[in-house]
């Protein structure tokens, strides 16, 4: 399993998120996570990446602890290796969060080059031949106010991808979408999946889960549901 | 009689713009990195930093510039054990860059504030360090929102180097009033006035250009 939860617990103060939730996400696969809004969702997804710290439980992304329980309390890896097993796990954000005052190639190369992953002439190679299979040739020197909301969700899909993730998340990625670039979406998504890459979406759309899910996890009062498709 | 005024006033003023010029420039070039740092500072987690880079904000904004160049001056060096004589020049700059730091890093404040909490999160998901983040993510962002504020406070810098009559030091006002007295006129101001708007005048074009050159996003 690439990804495996186990007993992860979150709760803002009094008001609890989820209680206990356990599930695992293998290679090359697609999962959804759905549920009402307010039902933690995007908290979950928060906390697989780091962005929130989980009350308890532990997060396994390819047998490497990211947190795990130790005396009641939530442990993260050390620093270093943090930082390692943090690249193993990517987010496209509901509003992509592109760099504005950088360019597709300066938002796409950023992260490689700080985290010194390749040389220059390597990580830029890698981002043009993400930017073309992701159709977005042409559109290196763009600005991300240039460019149409699903060349921008591209943009961070592909930001994400230089960084070799196993996972990949999404949140919402349908939200800001119209019918056809939602086509063109799940066709990305299935590519990325065929690629290896495991891929967990949190959504509200049913459609979009009837059409791309492999497994769907539902959220509600906290708990969740699993149901293979 | 014009012509005598004038024959006075240009040399002075000349000599005068040196001081006007120099207190603006020095301040600047200190103040402003300064101020960055102070931002941050108040914005820090640790409550007693944040609440004395709040106090010190609050003196600088609350007592009169005039007043912190004399008590830099005449005042401090009656302060028990920290005391020190400071020369004339020494105060000018310590009081300008204290005083336009605070106002500066205020700006700063409101800017970094004003960054969507979306751009800290991409950059942590991406593996970017705290220092990295702030310098390539959220400061050149933030420099292009408080560009027209700090425009604002860098053109009254220019005029509050008036203020340095209070030590004695020669700017180009002192310059008109030495001429008005000798020779009972009141047109050195008027000839003064206009320095100072020719001044700010270019500082206004150059503002300009530094904000369209971060005209390239949005």
């Amino acid at each position: 399993m690439v990804l495996s939860v186990e007993n992860l617990s979150k709760s803002f103060g009094k008001n609890l998120v989820f209680h206990d939730i356990s599930f695992s996400v293998g290679k090359g696969e697609i999962v959804c996570i759905r549920g009402k809004s307010g039902e933690g969702k995007t908290t979950l997804l928060r906390c697989l990446t780091s962005l929130e710290i989980p009350d308890k439980g532990t997060i396994k992304i390819n047998n490497k602890y990211l947190c795990k329980e130790e005396n009641n309390a939530i442990k993260y890896a050390q620093k270093k290796e943090l930082q390692a097993i943090r690249q193993e796990i990517g987010l496209v954000f509901q509003n992509f969060n592109l760099f504005p005052h950088m360019n597709v190639m300066e938002n796409l190369m950023e992260a490689p080059l700080f985290l010194k992953k390749d040389s220059y002439a390597n990580i830029r190679k890698r981002a043009l031949e993400l930017l073309k299979s992701l159709e977005l040739e042409g559109k290196e020197d763009s600005y991300p106010f240039q460019l149409s909301g699903g060349q921008q969700q591209r943009v961070a899909i592909a930001r994400a991808c230089m960084l070799n993730p196993s996972v990949l998340c999404f949140d919402e990625p349908t939200s800001a979408l119209d019918e056809e670039t939602r086509g063109q979406i799940s066709k990305i998504i299935r590519y990325l999946a065929s690629a290896g890459i495991a891929i967990i979406i949190v959504t509200h759309d049913n459609a979009f889960v009837d059409e791309i899910a492999q497994r769907i996890i539902t959220m509600k009062d906290g708990e969740i549901t699993i149901e293979n498709q | 009689m014009e012509a005598k005024v004038l024959r006075m006033l240009v040399p002075m003023t000349l000599e005068g713009l040196k001081v006007t010029l120099g207190v603006f420039a020095v301040t600047l070039l200190l103040s402003l990195p300064l101020a960055v740092v102070v931002a941050k500072l108040r914005m820090s987690k640790n409550r007693i930093i944040s609440k004395m880079t709040g106090t010190y904000i609050y003196i600088m904004r609350g007592t009169p510039l005039l007043l912190q160049l004399m008590f830099i001056f005449f005042g401090f060096y009656r302060v028990p054990y920290i005391g020190y004589p400071f020369s004339r020049e020494q105060a000018i700059v310590i009081a300008f860059v204290l005083n336009y730091t605070a106002y500066f890093a205020e700006i700063f404040r409101g800017g970094i504030n004003s960054i969507d909490v979306g751009q800290h999160e991409a950059a942590l998901v991406l593996g970017l360090s705290k220092t990295r983040t702030f310098m390539r993510i959220i400061l050149p962002q933030v420099i292009k929102n408080v560009l027209p504020s700090i425009g604002n406070e860098v053109i009254t810098l220019v005029k509050d180097t008036s203020l340095v009559y209070i030590l004695g030091s020669s700017d180009i006002l002192k310059a008109a009033r030495s001429v008005s007295n000798v020779y009972a006129a009141f047109s050195p101001y008027i000839y003064i006035g206009l320095v100072y708007m020719v001044i700010i005048a270019v500082l206004t074009r150059i503002l300009d250009k530094i904000e369209s050159r971060f005209d390239y996003y949005r």
